[in-house]
């Protein structure tokens, strides 16, 4: 089986004066139906790494492979491709587009993608937010709807396009302990019921705990996997 | 692709509802542009045709003259090219000038489709009445084709053509010339010349303050020109008449190669007047191309402020997978429906102004006038090509920032 995400001697660096490390030599795998769980202390690179391994941003060291192919020198466009269709990102602040309604919002990725019709997107995007409990608001703004909500919202416009991978920054950052129960009760359910990869990166040592593998950082080095 | 451009002119669309004020300042801005534009190239371009059509109308199309551009080449010196002997400082055989073959040249006009060609003689003349004596320019010619080829007949005051004709010695001339001299239609006039003296009688005059036309010509029979002025069976001038008056260059230099005689078209007379209205052109269309510059700012501001305050949203749609290429057509989408919008409203206020200014009467030399304007769908093309093109760059520009987002440095800003 191969990894859906695989990093081999991941590194960033910005070229500032002097240079800046984000990421150093980071190696690991992610597979299917995984839970990961990234953890380390404020600013020692979980988000810049995460970027890394959503191809939002360049490695400058070290290769990265997504369903076994390198995807390292990858142009933007293609980048763009694979985001679409294989990542779904879930960050700290909900950000949705305030202009859409929670629906509208999710249907966004599937237009995109274009591989269903108005209606199938239409009725994949009510069932998304149904199954997050979330059918009775589907015409709300994000602006009218609670945090916990929006994060919801969010969640299923992350997984619109039946991604491979999803990437959480702190999703439950801004949440109480009700809805990050919630949130995390239903990513750990993405990752056990639909063989998806979940990498969460958190400060939470209870969501640490209960993810399957646990990636450690300290100074943009990884320093400890189990 | 088309479900990717209107996903993505729906998210434009998004856009220019939500900043309405700006919008209708960037709209109208391209409104007034193109308004103007219209009403300003209606005018010009009608004006120019106007007096297009009056250069065209003034003469012939063609005036064939005994004239040469270039003396011949000496027949020796045709005899003998790049011979060691040049001819220099001969003696030329002083012709009695007029058109040779002018019969023949007729011929060749008659066989161009359409084409009529009126000869005539032109020759100076004395009027004399009384101690008054006038230095005219006398032109015989045929009256029936006279009248095809030129607009003289529409500048006679009174009497016609044809009059010449039906009275022996009969004289047009203009109603200037006749007030000096004290002549009315039906008066007999003595004419000298340097063959003789004789009688004429004024059967028509030519409306005053034509110029040359109603203050130092007179028009007469050709056959009488021949005999008053000396000289049978000459003519020294054929004016020509084309269907397609484009065409006279063509025709000119055609008839010009083949009898040698100079044939003038009414662009090459009028060669500077034209030059002047290039002069014009252009002054217009900088002038009018500085109006649509101006309206394309206002796209270009919408289009920058739109990209600054949604740089949080160019991050969310990268981050989704949302391309560069994706996020640049966004911004350019929003700028073009803008200046479509603009376009539009343009061509109606283009349309009312055009209107009002149509509808203008200017009383001149007792007729009320209209403006010449040029109201042809082309210029509605024109304005609104030019309008878009404008706003595509003008928001093209600022739509490259938008691409240029990187959505990590928004998104740690952001947490
Ligand atoms: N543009 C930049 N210039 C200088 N340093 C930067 C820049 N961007 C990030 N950094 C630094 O890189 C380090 C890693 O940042 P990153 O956001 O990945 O940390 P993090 O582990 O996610 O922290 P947090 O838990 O607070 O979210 C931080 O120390 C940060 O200050
Ligand atoms: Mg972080």
């Amino acid at each position: 089986m191969t990894a859906v995400v695989e990093a081999r001697g991941l590194g960033r660096t910005l070229a500032l004066e002097p240079p800046v490390l984000l990421v150093a030599d980071a190696s690991f795998s992610i597979m299917a139906g995984s839970f990961t769980s990234i953890i380390g202390p404020s600013g020692c690179g979980k988000s810049s790494l995460l970027y890394l391994l959503g191809l939002l941003d360049r490695p400058t060291q070290g290769q990265l492979l997504v369903d076994g192919q390198d995807v390292t020198g990858l142009g933007g466009d293609a980048r763009a491709r694979i985001r679409l269709e294989r990542f779904g990102f879930v960050f700290q602040f909900h950000f949705l587009l305030p202009e859409l309604t929670a629906l509208e919002n999710v249907m966004l990725p599937m237009r995109r993608l274009g591989r269903l019709g108005n209606a199938a997107v239409r009725e994949r995007a009510m069932s998304l937010l149904g199954d997050l409990a979330l059918g009775e608001k589907v015409d709300r703004l994000p602006g009218q709807l609670s945090g916990g909500e929006r994060q919801r919202v969010a969640i299923a416009r992350a997984l619109a396009n039946d991604p491979a991978v999803i990437l959480a920054d702190e999703p439950t950052g801004s949440l109480d302990s009700v809805n990050s129960e919630r949130v995390l009760a239903t990513l750990h359910q993405l990752a056990r019921e639909q063989a998806r990869a979940v990498i969460c990166v958190t400060h939470d040592s209870s969501i640490a705990a209960s993810a399957d593998t646990c990636i450690r950082m300290l100074d943009g080095r990884v320093v400890a996997m189990g | 692709m088309s479900g990717r451009l209107g996903l993505l002119a729906g998210l434009a669309a998004k856009q220019v509802a939500m900043r309405r004020r700006q919008t209708l300042v960037a709209v109208s801005g391209v409104a007034v542009g193109v308004g103007f534009f219209l009403a300003v190239s209606a005018m010009m371009i009608g004006s120019q045709a106007d007096f297009i059509r009056t250069l065209i109308d003034a003469a012939p199309h063609i005036i064939i003259s005994d004239e040469l551009r270039s003396p011949p080449p000496q027949p020796g010196a045709v005899a003998y090219t790049g011979g060691a002997i040049a001819i220099r400082h001969q003696k030329a055989r002083t012709e009695a000038r007029g058109l040779k073959d002018w019969q023949e040249i007729l011929r060749a006009v008659d066989e161009v489709p359409g084409a009529i060609g009126s000869p005539s003689l032109t020759g100076g003349l004395t009027l004399r009445l009384g101690g008054r004596e006038e230095a005219i320019a006398l032109i015989g010619v045929e009256p029936d084709i006279e009248s095809k080829v030129s607009t003289v007949e529409d500048n006679l005051r009174v009497g016609r053509l044809r009059d010449l004709q039906t009275v022996p010695g009969g004289l047009i001339v203009g109603e200037d010339l006749a007030q000096r001299m004290g002549l009315q239609v039906g008066d007999v006039v003595g004419a000298t010349t340097a063959g003789g003296a004789r009688t004429l009688r004024i059967v028509g005059l030519f409306k005053k303050g034509r110029g040359q036309l109603s203050s130092a010509s007179g028009y007469v029979l050709l056959r009488e020109a021949q005999s008053v002025l000396g000289r049978p069976f000459v003519v020294n001038r054929i004016g020509v008449k084309l269907v397609d008056p484009y065409q006279s260059q063509e025709v000119a230099g055609r008839l010009e190669k083949r009898f040698g005689y100079k044939a003038e078209s009414w662009q090459e007379r009028s060669a500077d007047f034209l030059s002047l209205l290039v002069t014009r052109n252009v002054i217009m269309y900088s002038v009018v191309s500085a109006i649509l510059l101006v309206a394309s700012f206002g796209i270009y501001t919408v289009v920058s402020t739109s990209v600054a305050d949604k740089v949080r949203d160019i991050a969310i749609l990268r981050s989704i997978g949302f391309s560069e290429g994706d996020l640049q057509l966004v911004f350019v989408i929003e700028g073009v429906a803008l200046a479509l919008i603009g376009v539009v409203l343009g061509w109606m206020l283009g349309y009312g102004l055009m209107a009002i200014l149509g509808s203008l009467r200017f009383p001149i030399a007792g007729e009320d006038q209209t403006l010449p304007l040029d109201r042809s769908a082309r210029q509605y093309a024109v304005a609104a090509a030019a309008s878009l093109l404008s706003a595509v760059v003008a928001a093209w520009l600022p739509a490259r920032k938008a691409s240029r987002v990187d959505p990590v440095d928004i998104l740690r800003s952001a947490a």
